[in-house]
């Protein structure tokens, strides 16, 4: 272990290799967002031609294909495709940032405290659009701040945090289902839309929103994901590395919720997206290089799936909440009883 | 090839809200040195060292990095000159040690740079260094607390600091690579002009290896000075409470200290009564 370089064989840069297996594996994962993207658009209740689709897109009339195609199937799928990219990458930016997957927004009360300040703000205060939107984040930032307090949470996420967050999401959760049930006029679909999360009837004038979140919120984490990935090597060495600690989790957690909150807004809480999304990502990636991108996709893809397969493939007619909540609670069991083995970090 | 750096503190109080751990504090780092940091368990030596990098915040007084304190630079910067492995850092789960390594690269880049030719050669040659280059593609979660250790002195030497400060760089380290570790920073000492401090546990090896040590007690430095002069029967009665002799250090002429127990001392100095 001289410092004197021997003449050692040249070594094959890891580096490389790795960027090659994070490459291929976003390649695959675009590849599967768009397959599925094509599917909502041509496939419903019935086929049509990809030529049919293509021309109803690009405003073309054939044979009523315009209105299934551009009213029903497009927002619909472009809803789906923003929801999961926004709740994937939320997702991901907190478990990383706190190291542990538990601590995804979904399960530590970031996703209710929106939801349940979305419907607060419909059904109570009697807004809509953008405002709606802009509660929920201030909502959510609240409610993320407070967990931070309670749990006196410095650097990663201990087993405090988790049940601090567990505990105010089961709280924000009974607000929400107490305002629907105050709410009559809207109808079960509305309801479960808040409950589990839904992509039903969705306008383009609600995609936009949660777009533009995305443009923000995703280019603050893409400016602050070198930083973070330096974070997850505890605060020290981040520091060390002139990363600032604090400056860097402030960033994130303000994007991420904004991400959380937007999408929430607009589809409701899709159960256990932001909590699966990244995992799902870690997996495929082996190493954690290009974890944020991966993650968005992924939690595109389970959207966009889990409609369809809600809508379509399965027996009884689903909102997507309820197709990806049934995927994410055994997996949400299997790493709370890892965790308790070996206290498991993303 | 490195440009000498000088590290001060004046007057410095350091601590963790209300808890003074440090007060009045005045030291210089000799530029182009090795400085070894002893003294006894919680006597505040990681909180030196983590109060001069800017990690922990000063209570009071100042710290100076060439005569300007490093509170007023740029956080990237002041990682460019000057590096810190923590005494227990934390390694992500599932991460590779090549990948370890690289992130020492992250205050050589900015947003719109990309990993270079230069990186992979940093990166390289701390691997060698630290005689890792096997272990490159292996997880850090599988291999044993001494090659962990070594991979994070590798990355610590991927960052390519003219300064380095280093909190107990041997622990979990078998003696021979104890031996390997402070030789290496021998080599950069002498090598690139690295300037470097470090804690260690083991007197006689601090003695051996520094040009300069550092004694903290009492929530302050005891003494401080060449080896020769600091490493005396007095000031390690006074800094860890034990009784001692010290003799010369047959292989490097350094004073070498011979602990006095309680049992299974053969010949006791009469001069001195353990009650
Ligand atoms: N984050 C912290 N918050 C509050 N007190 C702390 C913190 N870290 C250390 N301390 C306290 O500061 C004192 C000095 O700790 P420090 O880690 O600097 O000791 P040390 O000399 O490095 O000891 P060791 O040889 O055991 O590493 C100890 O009493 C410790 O309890
Ligand atoms: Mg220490």
């Amino acid at each position: 272990m001289s410092i004197a370089i021997t003449h050692a064989a040249p070594r094959t840069v890891p580096r490389r290799r790795i960027n090659r297996r994070s490459a291929l594996v976003l390649c695959l994962l675009g590849g599967g967002v768009i397959f599925l993207f094509a599917l909502t658009l041509t496939c419903g209740r019935g086929c049509l031609a990809p030529s049919a689709v293509l021309s109803a897109l690009f405003g073309h009339d054939s044979a009523g294909a315009s209105f299934v195609v551009n009213d029903l199937r497009f927002p619909r799928a472009a809803m789906s495709l923003v929801t999961g990219l926004c709740f994937g990458l939320g997702g991901v930016a907190f478990q990383v940032m706190l190291r542990n997957p538990l601590a995804s927004p979904d399960i530590v009360g970031i996703s209710a405290s929106a939801g349940a300040a979305a419907v607060f703000a419909i059904v109570i205060l009697s807004l809509n659009g953008w405002i709606v939107s802009l509660v929920a984040v201030c909502a959510g930032l609240m409610v993320a701040f407070t967990i931070w307090g309670l749990s006196s949470g410095r650097g990663g996420a201990g087993g405090r945090l988790i049940l601090v967050g567990i505990g105010i999401s089961a709280m924000l959760d009974s607000v929400t289902a107490y305002i629907i049930l105050e709410a009559p006029e809207w109808d079960r679909v509305e309801a479960l839309r808040w409950l589990t999360g839904s992509v039903n009837g969705a306008q383009l004038t609600e995609v936009a929103p949660v777009f533009a979140a995305l443009v923000v919120f995703g280019g603050m984490l893409a400016v602050a994901a070198r930083d973070l990935d330096v974070l997850r090597l505890g605060d020290d060495t981040a520091r060390a590395l002139g990363v600032g600690a604090d400056k860097t989790r402030l960033v994130v957690t303000l994007a991420a919720v904004g991400l959380v909150a937007f999408a929430t807004s607009a589809s409701g809480p899709i159960a256990f997206v932001a909590f699966l999304s990244g995992p799902i990502a870690a997996r495929l990636l082996g190493s954690s290089a290009a974890i944020l991108p991966a993650a968005a996709l992924t939690g595109a893809i389970l959207v966009l799936a889990g409609d369809f397969s809600g809508q379509f493939l399965l027996p009884a007619r689903l909102p997507v909440g309820v197709v990806t909540g049934a995927v994410g609670a055994p997996f949400l069991l299997y790493l709370i009883v890892r965790a308790n083995k070996n206290g498991g970090s993303l | 090839m490195s440009l000498d750096h000088r590290l001060e503190a004046q007057n410095l109080c350091a601590g963790y809200e209300k808890q003074a751990i440090l007060e009045n504090v005045s030291l210089t780092l000799p530029a182009g040195k090795i400085t070894a940091i002893v003294g006894g368990n919680a006597s505040g030596k990681s909180t030196l060292l983590r109060t001069l990098t800017r990690i922990l915040p000063t209570v009071s007084g100042s710290v100076l990095l060439d005569g300007q304190s490093v509170h007023t630079m740029p956080s990237r910067k002041l990682a460019q000159i000057m590096g810190l492995l923590p005494q227990s850092p934390i390694a992500p789960e599932g991460i590779t040690v090549a990948d370890l390594v690289g992130r020492g690269r992250h205050p050589h880049h900015s947003l719109f740079t990309r990993w270079g030719s230069a990186d992979d050669r940093a990166v390289d040659q701390a691997l060698r260094a630290t005689g890792i280059e096997k272990l490159a593609e292996r997880e850090i979660d599988t291999l044993s607390g001494g090659q962990r250790q070594r991979a994070w002195i590798a990355m610590a030497l991927a960052q390519e600091t003219d300064l380095l400060l280093l909190d107990e760089p041997t622990t979990f380290l078998d003696v021979s690579h104890q031996i390997e570790v402070l030789d290496l920073l021998v080599d950069m000492n002498t090598g690139r002009g690295t300037t470097i401090a470090m804690v260690l546990h083991d007197l006689n090896l601090a003695a051996r290896y520094a040009d300069h040590l550092i004694a903290v007690a009492d929530r302050g430095i005891y003494a401080e000075g060449p080896p020769s002069e600091i490493l005396t029967e007095s000031m390690v009665k006074a800094v860890f409470g034990l009784e001692s002799r010290i003799i010369t250090d047959p292989v490097s002429g350094t004073p070498s200290m011979v602990p006095l127990g309680r049992h299974k001392v053969i010949s006791r100095p009469c001069s001195r009564k353990i009650a």
